[in-house]
């Protein structure tokens, strides 16, 4: 039998636990960067509805408590705030808007403890 | 609302600031920035860091100040107090610290091992025999160091002419009761600009920019009733100066924007910030910091000056405690890249202003009614500026 990865009811998201379960603000923001238009809109697309269960799921337990499968759950969510608003937002801006956001370094993120 | 015209809608007094043309010099000429580094940053309170980063006794940072050519070692002592030094080992002015922060019990030079305690003063030295000096006269060169709502400033005179509460005036007790009084943590985004730092730091006083350069990301910030998302209000506190910024209700947001801004929100409430009176003022203080009062991204502002025409920027998003919840983690982790998506938009633009001034080209630029903060900035600098270089010129005459 296969392990499961991620909390039950959350399976939808397996396929993107490589690209997109990324510890660390900095490493978030690097992957939005990297990943093409098609990878952006496919994790935003099976991560947006699931987000309220999810994070509902992941409120019932102090952070510093979260075990693998919950930190992967987590993580997805996280990586899905960098996506959102490429998404959303920028559309066709965000190839140039890619290269400018490089300057601006993520030195520091509450989210980085416990991660 | 009321919306800017050439009669403006400012709160408290407005200077005379005229409506003239700007010199475009100030902005590029390296001339003008020698200027501003003795008229302006070796003897105006700066803005360095924030408490929560140094919470026990023994926490440390450092930070470059390059406009000074200074680096300067914060320290919170075993006593409680928060001291100020240069970095520099008063043996043969070695740097001290290398690194960028942490704890320490005390500070030893990597050169010859001289160790200086959290009060500066030198402990220890080897071979201390063989020198023609008392260990008390060989503390580390303090520097007046003081802190308003959790921030932290520092003074490179010798003997500041005001307190920094009074520096600040009215404003410190609005800062006092923002979210960054009680922040306990932040998340932090760094830039490095070719440009003048007065330009770097104007493009965040003034609205007219918002919708053509943030017309995807900053969508809400303009609309039909303001279609340049003017502030609502412009005030003047001597050097600093407040704006309060319009945000059109009638914006439709985005489905993770919806869902991550009013987590946010509820948050900001929990906090005891749901009906904070500053969440929408913008609070600029001289020279080169502004905060942001909204309780869902409570972002400062340091434009750290290195050339004429290069500078550093920091943003920080101030939170009151650890993230509690995945949710809350969700909502800062949100509300930050936002910020960065809209300041990536500004930096580049920035950046693009500084290549058209530097050729000289320009003799003058203009402010319109609206770019008054940027207009009222110059005036603080320039008479500064003409102010010490008349006292140079004295000088050299007598």
């Amino acid at each position: 039998m296969t392990v499961a990865l991620l909390p039950p009811g959350f399976e939808a998201l397996e396929p993107f636990i490589d690209a997109w379960a990324l510890a660390g603000a900095a490493n978030r923001a690097q992957q939005r960067n990297d990943s093409t238009e098609a990878e952006r809109l496919a994790f935003y697309e099976a991560a947006k509805d699931l987000a309220p269960a999810a994070l509902d799921y992941l409120d019932r337990k102090p952070l510093a408590e979260l075990d693998e499968r919950e930190k992967r759950l987590m993580n997805l969510m996280l990586s899905l705030a960098h996506v959102a608003p490429t998404v959303e937002a920028l559309g066709p801006a965000e190839a140039q808007h890619a290269q400018d956001r490089e300057h601006l370094k993520i030195t520091r993120a509450s989210s980085d403890l416990y991660a | 609302m009321n919306v800017q015209t050439k009669e403006l809608q400012a709160g408290g007094q407005v200077p005379d600031l005229g409506t003239g043309p700007i010199p475009a010099a100030p902005y590029y000429d390296p001339a003008y920035f020698e200027l501003e580094r003795e008229a302006i940053f070796r003897r105006s309170w700066l803005q360095v860091g924030h408490v929560c980063e140094l919470a026990q006794p023994g926490n440390y940072v450092v930070r470059a100040v390059e406009v000074v050519d200074a680096s300067i070692l914060i320290v919170h002592g075993k006593d409680g107090k928060l001291r100020a030094f240069h970095n520099v080992c008063t043996h043969r002015g070695t740097q001290l610290v290398a690194d960028e922060g942490g704890k320490a019990a005390r500070f030893t030079c990597r050169y010859h091992a001289w160790t200086f305690g959290l009060d500066g003063n030198l402990q220890s030295a080897p071979d201390f025999e063989q020198f023609y000096v008392e260990k008390a006269a060989c503390s580390l060169p303090e520097v007046h160091v003081e802190v308003c709502a959790g921030l932290i400033f520092i003074n490179l005179t010798e003997s500041p002419v005001q307190s920094l509460r009074d520096y600040l005036g009215p404003l410190a007790e609005q800062l006092e009761a923002s979210p960054v009084a009680r922040a306990t943590t932040f998340g932090e985004y760094v830039y490095e600009i070719e440009a003048n730092w007065k330009l770097a730091y104007d493009n965040f006083q003034e609205n007219y920019h918002l919708r053509f350069i943030h017309s995807r990301s900053g969508a809400a910030a303009v609309g039909e009733e303001n279609p340049f998302g003017y502030p609502t209000q412009y005030a003047f506190h001597g050097p600093h100066r407040t704006q309060t910024i319009w945000s059109n209700p009638g914006a439709v947001p985005t489905p993770v924007q919806a869902f991550a801004f009013g987590k946010a929100f509820q948050f900001a409430a929990a906090d005891g910030f749901g009906q904070y009176p500053h969440a929408k003022d913008y609070f600029a203080l001289f020279p080169n910091f502004f905060l942001f009062g909204s309780p869902t991204q409570h972002f400062s502002h340091t434009v750290m000056p290195i050339t004429a025409r290069r500078s550093r920027g920091i943003f920080r998003f101030y939170w009151i405690g650890e993230d509690e919840s995945a949710s809350e983690r969700f909502a800062r982790e949100y509300c930050m890249v936002v910020g960065r998506d809209i300041h990536t938009e500004d930096r580049a633009v920035i950046e693009g202003g500084q290549r058209g001034l530097n050729s000289g080209a320009l003799k003058v630029i203009h402010f319109q009614a609206n770019e008054i903060l940027c207009r009222h900035l110059f005036h603080e600098v320039d008479s500064r500026v003409q102010a010490y270089k008349a006292s140079l010129e004295e000088g050299a005459r007598a």
